[in-house]
């Protein structure tokens, strides 16, 4: 790594100096510039001071150049401090440059513009996109985490996965998505992009940086710019592949057979004496199906033999069982016999694998005469670790630009892709995994004495009397294997850019996108279950959408001596996408093979299609800033938006923002200072709009109706249904954008030389006309949509920090940490008058409803009952006042907290449990560098936020789903004689104070901190390279999540949900798990 | 050098001005897809459409909780049944059967919500009436049908909120939200006012209104309105109303002069067989006075009676039928109420405390409780209703067309909810895949129509305000008509061609006096032979005067003396501890959630809650 501008100037080297013209000049100087090792250092540039005249170094760094009297050259290298020497009377100068430490002079691609960070004056943050490209992940957002402060990154392990990216807080009830621009064209997704390809990103979080993009920008702007092909620069061929596999890692801790029988016991047990029933008693009356009705369980050789036969003990004539097996519930009844396993069924295994991937990408650029491009060719293959789960993506990018004539460039960026994710789970593509029944969920709750197999090779199951319902997962996953799906899509644009005069450039863009998907699945007809799904099913889905943006914009750059001025105004329509949907299914063909089954050979239900128009924006735009003598900045933008989402009454909106930075470094009174090597304050603020959260329909009334909702058998045919029509949209023509005020202080400082490296911003953002789909009282029928209406208001506030250090420990050993964090604090501040809840988003996880939406409190708020502690007697329960006090109070069983202290527990004493929105997020990085090695680890940590840990709904309390698998938690439950614990006596009643209410005993801290990835990395050096006619050769391994410390009890704690305002709840999550890769860079 | 760049700036700024001019409005006016506006419904063919998401509405779609079936509220609370399964599965439903309702439970939500959006469909068509155009008699005389259709729905879902929450705001069609919704009536429409004068004067519209007949089976006719009607009046105690109307209904083959008939006019009548009016190839019989038309197959499962969806025999595999959820379990208790002595029902004697003769030990119905499927076990040989196989499973009897019930084996949690299992509205081995749905989580969903007003149940209520208000020898023979036809042996269940057990019914002996033992009678038919269909809870609450007739304690006699004798049957201690509470468990609180949005000004909690 220490040599990588050898490999990178190699060849520009060698092209400048064919270029470079000798001219005739007063004398020659001639020298070596060499690195901080003492190497020489080719392809740097010398130059005399204020004239054109230069030169660059050759392989062995190397110059010669012929120079006036009282000449200063200055030497310029990327990643190197700028140096300038006087001439003076000396003939040869030999120097060394410094690597830069600082980067204040880095690029950031802003979208419409490119500043330095010098410059900046809002708060913008840059990922490298090593970073992007250290872990296989199916998309490039979910690499964002810990890496940017002010932005939270909740995802899961499933690949090619959606996740939750929300840059400062969450600034509406939904829609808090980020902008994404993608080489100047906006989108909602960047799931295309293959990493490798990505040259710069850039988080745009306050108003004085992202109110550029107005109406979109209140959830921050990310800004993608691809690779492109540099001026001057030869045919550079880069490959870079990366191969591992990812372990599933181990399950909960479920019971084993003997315990899980014992247990049901215990359940019996500890029933009798709640209900005051002698134990052999309840036994008797009880009489498990396998395990029989006496004082001690039995476990049986047999769980089935045939429908009527379970629990058996003794010897099978398999032969003669054989004769009468049947698993097609076609041919009739079925007919199966399952041995018990008594070693114990790992379900989580069963339904896991390790995982391969691999990632390459060949990339082409280079540069004719007036010609640039980029060439990518990438091909990502990811399996998951749940069977029958896989992600795959191709793509094609080709980038370049065109000098038509001096002054004038044409050029586009357009990529080709090819995606697929298959047996992913989870609303918003994966997104809401946690929060359903998933197969993770069904493996923990199938009991382990069941096998997978039937001893005749069919599946095994809760067909066997006495465990439940839940079905077997491997069926599940397996029943997948045929199910196809992938989406093609193209994005991108063509621009023209004309340089009218020196610093005036006029833009125009073209973009657009194109996607079309296309899925096949099949579900089987069960017979293993309980509860069985009783046909084979088919179905097909396509879509496809279009979307464009045209933009257009003229900037001007002027620099008079001291005062710099810049300008950008500008003009933008765009479309989001329009497009069909339509979706088919159908049942019971006559074969099942696959080869067979189309939609023609299945009886079909009917088809359902829908059209989208998309939503059609047009805004105007400008920017100026005004820089004084690099000391004073000050900055001002302002964007003006319409968008059809909005009804004709309010359907433009006006985000202006302000800015200025301060030097304060350049002042005389900080010189003393010296180890500030620069210290700059900036202040913002300003306004972004957001229309996201709104349908774009809100502003009508609208009728409609479809077979669920309104169609009736008014003939009654008993086979068909005529659809009618209702209310379906109650409009709102009045509203409008929602506004986000922000307020941004931070500085950029640099100190010891640019070691150290500080930014940190101190930030409001308070979302005032916050659009609220307003609960319409019952009486107006619940299947109108209620209008969004702008009455609610929503507080994110904030630090964002982020600290660099950069060092060594000797010459070799050089050392790079960085340290990112955010403190966040989120607050639903106002809703409608006289409410102090969202009434309508009550999700109800069975029976349990864990979400408020609460005035004062966090977005999606944990809410019910705060456990006390367990009734630990009889007594106890008496003392307080019995069922009258609490219903269902009984020993061992949750004792709530009387909250409002009316000697009574009922709904009002329910109370704000806890927020699943992070405190603190944080990420650290370092690197260590020794001759060609690299040693490279990052860490993630999120603090604060609470879990609701649904899953233990099911699986810690008996009677939820009473022969279901039990967890090994259940041994520290309650009994008269352990009290000792939080966990409530494993009994049979379902009641207020056992498990059918919300409660605290549900939430648990979800804080962790995760070892994200460690890299160790080799960089072969340019002595041996130029032997190999190559620029670069590095190979690395690296293990990713190599170890996670949290005390959550689930799976995972990184749990994140489909909806802003209702997420943090773990049904199943999909665990992220340890991965070992290997890979390689090359360059030719 | 000057003047180019004046003429590139000039020329640069224009082309900007003209691309921003080629954005006009319009631009910004994207049209609605696959939605319609008023004015489009505003039509013939639209006032037609509106209704038929009325109809749709009546089973409550996705809300199970939202049938006119009640399984929960009319059954479960009337003792009938209990909610069967394991404890923890949808545990929403234990406090009802425990009546210890919550104003924040979810399955009261469910029958509020389900209701009131079929009072706005009926509401929007009724808004709509007045925009569609009436130059012809055609036009006219449709606005007129639909009107009167929408308001007989609308009438009925007013209804089963009455009975189930006493007061709600009361909304129709003149009042509506305002755009934007922040201020108008609808959400300050108070529950101060009784629902009763409104639910009648719809009823009386429909039934003035209505057609005798008509030409799609799935339309209410004007009998229908009149049998509903008199159920109103029945209801509120105006005995004299509706034995004028019951007259009106009742034909001649029932000793009657009226002229009740169906939609697709077939006189009214009983099924000669009891099963047959639970058939969905028998749908729309003569004793259908209205129904929610169930139907198989039409890509949603909202039309296949998705309210029973858990209430089947569980993990029969594909030998029986459903597969899931064991919910909806008979009671011990209902089941002894069909012994019979003599061909009579053992009844309350009348004093005191409710204790029927059904529930004494020796009378108690013999079941297979603690018992595997696999261990042996005789069925009762006592005197039993021929009814009681109708209505429920119970082991070694035949299940329908598929098998003698096995017992456990199709019990999800025999400790916690007993031995039965429903029968009646599951489906036949012979109807699976045409009569039934397959396309969903599991078959449990049928074409079998909803009956919502039977004949036999208007035999029944007739025969009640004959005792009150005219003749107790005329209220013995419409009893008499409806025991005859369980009577019928061509209509017993049938093992290996012999009754599957002992069914001794008779006629009750006249005369009768006008008693409380007459009344008792009376009542107790209506339980068996309509027990499990929705109407229990309402009836008790009905005889105890909580809609307007004569106060007294009946229901929670019968309540609590059901919770007593059931608890101790149950090992899992379901109902351990349970009593019923007057006056709040007779009706539901009102959704908390509605209290919260609307105002405890404007919306008042029923007392207790």
């Amino acid at each position: 790594m220490k040599k990588l501008y050898e490999s990178l100037s190699l060849t520009l080297a060698m092209l400048l100096m064919l270029a470079s013209v000798a001219l005739a000049q007063d004398r020659p100087v001639t020298g070596t510039v060499s690195d901080e090792t003492g190497a020489g250092m080719p392809g740097v540039n010398v130059l005399v001071k204020g004239t054109p005249t230069g030169t660059v170094t050759d392989v062995n760094g190397k110059y010669s150049l012929a120079v006036p009297a009282n000449a200063t050259l200055v030497i310029t290298f990327v990643g190197y401090k700028t140096t300038e020497v006087q001439v003076g009377e000396r003939t040869n100068i030999d120097l060394a440059l410094e690597v830069d430490l600082t980067s204040l002079d880095e690029v950031v691609v802003t979208g419409y513009s490119i500043d330095k960070r010098r410059e900046l004056t809002g708060s913008v943050s840059t990922v490298k996109t090593r970073d992007l490209t250290v872990a296989p992940s199916g998309n490039v957002e979910q690499m964002l985490q810990g890496r940017v402060p002010g932005v939270t990154v909740i995802t899961n392990g499933q690949p090619g996965t959606t996740s939750q990216i929300r840059v400062r807080g969450f600034g509406a009830f939904g829609g808090n998505q980020p902008l994404y621009i993608v080489d100047g064209v906006p989108t909602d997704n960047v799931n295309f992009l293959n990493p490798d390809d990505i040259e710069t990103t850039t988080v745009l979080k306050d108003a004085a940086a992202a109110s550029i993009y107005g109406a979109r920008a209140a959830a921050g702007v990310i800004v993608y710019t691809t690779r492109k092909g540099k001026k001057g620069q030869k045919l550079n061929i880069t490959y870079d592949g990366l191969y591992g596999f990812t372990n599933p890692g181990s399950g909960q801790d479920m019971m084993n057979p003997t315990d899980f029988a014992e247990w049901t016991w215990n359940a019996q047990k500890n029933t009798a004496l709640q209900n005051g029933t002698p134990v052999a008693k309840q036994l008797s009356d009880f009489n498990h199906p396998q395990f029989g009705g006496g004082l001690t369980p039995v476990i049986p050789d047999y769980l089935m033999v045939g429908p009527t036969v379970s629990g058996f003990s003794g010897n099978v004539d398999l032969a003669a069982e054989k004769l009468k097996y049947n698993v097609d519930p076609r041919l009739g009844s079925t007919y199966q016999v399952m041995a018990a396993n008594r070693e114990g069924t790992d379900w989580y295994k069963e339904i896991t694998r390790n995982a391969p991937v691999i990632r390459q990408t060949l990339g082409f650029n280079g540069a004719g005469e007036n010609s640039r491009f980029y060439v990518g060719l990438s091909a990502q293959d990811q399996a998951g670790i749940l069977l029958n789960n896989s992600f795959k993506r191709y793509a094609l990018r080709v980038n370049s630009e065109f000098d038509v004539l001096k002054n004038v460039r044409i050029g586009e960026n357009i990529q080709a892709t090819y995606r697929s994710v298959l047996g992913i789970d989870g609303d918003e593509g994966g997104q809401g995994v946690a929060a359903n029944e998933n197969d993770i969920l069904s493996a923990f709750r199938m009991p382990s004495i069941i096998p997978v197999h039937d001893v005749f090779g069919g599946y095994a199951g809760t067909a066997a009397k006495g465990f439940n319902n839940p079905r077997n997962p491997v069926a599940t996953r397996e029943g997948l294997g045929n199910n196809k799906g992938f989406a093609g899509s193209a994005f991108g644009n063509i621009y023209g850019e004309w340089d009218i005069i020196p610093g005036l450039t006029a833009r125009t863009s073209i973009g657009g996108t194109y996607y079309n998907q296309h899925t096949i699945g099949y579900s089987r007809w069960q017979y293993e279950n309980s509860e069985n799904n009783s046909a084979f099913g088919f179905n097909q889905g396509q879509e496809y959408r279009f979307g464009w943006t045209f933009t257009n914009t003229l900037a001007y750059k002027k620099v008079f001596g001291k005062h710099s001025v810049e300008a950008l105004a500008g003009q933008e329509a765009l479309n989001t996408g329009a497009g069909w949907t339509t979706d088919q299914s159908g049942l019971n063909p006559f074969s099942w093979d696959p080869n067979y089954v189309n939609m023609s050979n299945v009886t079909r239900n009917p088809a359902t299609s829908f059209q989208v128009k998309g939503v059609n924006f047009s805004s105007l735009f400008g920017q100026v800033k005004y820089t004084f003598n690099e000391k004073y900045i000050i900055s001002g933008v302002v964007r003006r938006d319409g968008s059809s989402r909005f009804g004709s009454n309010n359907r433009y909106g006006v985000f202006p923002a302000v800015s200025a930075a301060w030097r304060i470094s350049s002042e005389s009174f900080m010189q003393p200072l010296s180890f500030i090597s620069d210290l700059k304050i900036r202040g913002g603020y300003g306004t972004m709009g957001n229309s996201n959260n709104v349908d774009p329909n809100n502003q009508f009334f609208l009728y409609g109706g479809g077979v669920p909702e309104s169609s009736y058998d008014i003939t009654g045919s008993n086979k068909s249904a005529t659809t009618g029509f209702y209310r379906t949209r109650i409009g709102n023509p009045d509203a409008k954008w929602e506004t986000s005020v922000t307020s941004n202080i931070g500085i950029d400082g640099q100190m010891f030389d640019g070691k150290l490296d500080v930014i940190i911003d101190i930030w409001k953002k308070d979302t005032k006309d916050l659009l609220y789909q307003l609960p319409i009282t019952a009486t107006a029928g619940y299947n109108a949509a209620s209008p969004s209406v702008n009455i609610a208001r929503m507080l994110n506030q904030g630090i964002d920090a982020s600290l660099g250090y950069k060092g060594n420990f000797t010459q070799d050993l050089t050392f790079e940490v960085t340290l990112n964090g955010s403190w966040l604090h989120n607050e639903i501040s106002e809703i409608a008058p006289g409410q102090t809840y969202l009434t309508t988003i009550n999700p109800d996880f069975r029976g349990i409803q864990p979400i408020r939406n609460q005035l004062g409190k966090p977005i999606s708020s944990f809410y019910g009952y705060k456990v006390a502690g367990l009734w630990q007697s009889p007594e106890e329960v008496s003392a307080a006042g019995g069922d009258a006090f609490q219903s269902g109070a009984a020993q061992g069983r949750f004792r709530y907290e009387d909250i409002n202290g009316d000697g009574k527990i009922s709904d009002a004493d329910r109370t704000y449990l806890g927020s699943p929105v992070p405190k603190f997020t944080g990420g650290f990085n370092f690197i260590l560098r020794y001759h060609g090695f690299d040693l490279e680890g990052y860490l993630y940590t999120s603090l604060g936020n609470k879990i609701f840990n649904q899953s233990k709904w099911f699986t810690d309390f008996y009677p939820s789903f009473q022969g279901a698998a039990i967890s090994e938690r259940i041994k520290d439950s309650w009994t008269p004689e352990h009290t000792n614990t939080d966990i409530p006596i494993f009994e049979s009643a379902s009641n207020f104070s056992t498990n059918t209410q919300a409660n605290s005993f549900y939430v648990e801290d979800g804080s962790y901190l995760r070892f994200q990835n460690i890299t160790l990395g080799y960089t072969v050096p340019n002595s041996t390279l130029n032997k190999l006619h190559m620029t670069k050769l590095r190979i690395f391994i690296a293990t990713n999540n190599v170890f996670t410390i949290t005390g959550y009890n689930g799976l995972d704690p990184a749990v994140g949900g489909a909806a802003d305002t209702s997420f943090g709840i773990d049904v199943g999550n999909y665990p992220l798990t340890r991965s070992f890769t290997a890979g390689l860079n090359l360059g030719f | 050098m000057k003047k180019t760049f004046k003429n590139r700036a000039f020329w640069s700024v224009l082309m900007t001005i003209l691309l921003l001019y080629s954005c006009s409005d319009s631009f910004l006016e994207v049209p609605v897809t696959g939605s319609l506006n008023q004015a489009l419904l505003s039509t013939g063919p639209g006032l037609e459409a509106s209704l038929i998401a009325v109809y749709s509405q009546v089973n409550g779609r996705a809300n199970r909780m939202g049938s006119p079936s009640n399984w929960v509220w009319g059954s479960i609370r009337g003792g009938e049944a209990n909610k069967g399964t394991d404890p923890g599965d949808f545990s929403d439903i234990n406090p009802i059967q425990r009546f210890e309702a919550l104003p924040t439970q979810g399955v009261i939500n469910d029958k509020y919500n389900a209701n009131y959006e079929g009072i706005a469909r009926a509401n929007s068509v009724m808004r709509l009436i007045p925009l569609a155009p009436e130059e012809t008699q055609v036009q006219k005389d449709q606005k007129v049908s639909v009107s009167a259709q929408a308001r007989f729905l609308r009438a009925h879902f007013y209804f089963e909120l009455a009975r189930g929450f006493d007061k709600t705001p009361y909304v129709d069609e003149s009042i509506d939200v305002t755009g934007g919704g922040v201020e108008g009536g609808i959400e300050d429409v108070p529950n101060n006012v009784s629902l009763w004068p409104k639910i009648e004067a719809d009823m009386q519209y429909a039934y003035a209104n209505l057609p005798e007949t008509q030409g799609e089976i799935g339309r209410v006719n004007k009998w229908a309105a009149a049998s509903y009607l008199a159920k109103i009046y029945m209801y509120q105690g105006k005995f004299t109303e509706a034995k004028a109307l019951f007259d009106l209904i009742i034909p001649a083959a029932y000793g009657g002069t009226g002229g009740g008939k169906t939609s697709n006019g077939k006189t009214y009548g009983l099924v000669p067989k009891f099963a047959d009016i639970f058939r969905a190839s028998n749908d729309n019989h003569e004793e259908s006075v209205w129904a929610y038309q169930a139907a198989a197959g039409t890509g949603s499962i909202n039309n296949a009676n998705p309210e029973f969806d858990l209430n089947w025999p569980y993990n029969t595999g594909a030998d029986g039928p459903g597969n899931c959820c064991s919910f909806f379990q008979p009671t011990f208790e209902m089941g002894n109420s069909f012994r019979t002595a003599g061909g009579l029902p053992l009844l309350d004697d009348g004093a005191g405390t409710y204790a029927p003769g059904y529930n004494l030990a020796a009378n108690e119905l013999k079941t297979d409780m603690g018992l595997e499927s696999k261990d042996a076990f005789t069925p009762d040989a006592g005197e039993l209703d021929p009814r009681l196989d109708h209505s429920i499973g119970r082991r070694g009897i035949p299940y329908l067309d598929w098998q003698d019930f096995p017992g456990k084996a199709w019990i999800r949690n025999q400790p916690n909810a007993g031995p039965y299992e429903t029968k009646k509205y599951a489906y036949y081995k012979t109807d699976k895949g045409t009569l039934q749905d397959n396309s969903s989580w599991t078959p449990g969903y049928t074409a079998i129509n909803y009956t919502i007003i039977r004949f036999a149940d208007v035999l029944l209520m007739a025969a009640e305000a004959e005792y009150e208000v005219g003749s107790p020898t005329r209220a013995l023979a419409l009893v008499n008509y409806v025991r005859a036809r369980a009577a019928n042996p061509a209509g017993f269940v049938l093992k290996g061609g012999v009754p599957a057990a002992n069914y001794v019914i008779n006629p009750y002996p006249g005369p009768w006096a006008k008693d409380a033992a007459t009344l008792e009678k009376i009542r107790f038919e209506r339980k068996l032979e309509l027990s499990g269909e929705g109407h229990r809870f309402y009836d008790l609450a009905r005889w105890s005067g909580v809609y307007g007739a004569p106060a007294s304690d009946y229901m929670d006699r019968v309540i609590n003396a059901y919770l007593t004798y059931e608890a101790p049957k149950l090992p899992s201690g379901a109902f351990n501890g349970t009593t019923f509470t007057s006056p709040q468990d007779r009706f539901l609180p009102l959704p908390q959630g509605q209290i919260d949005l609307l105002g405890a000004d404007v919306l008042t909690q029923n007392p207790g809650y």
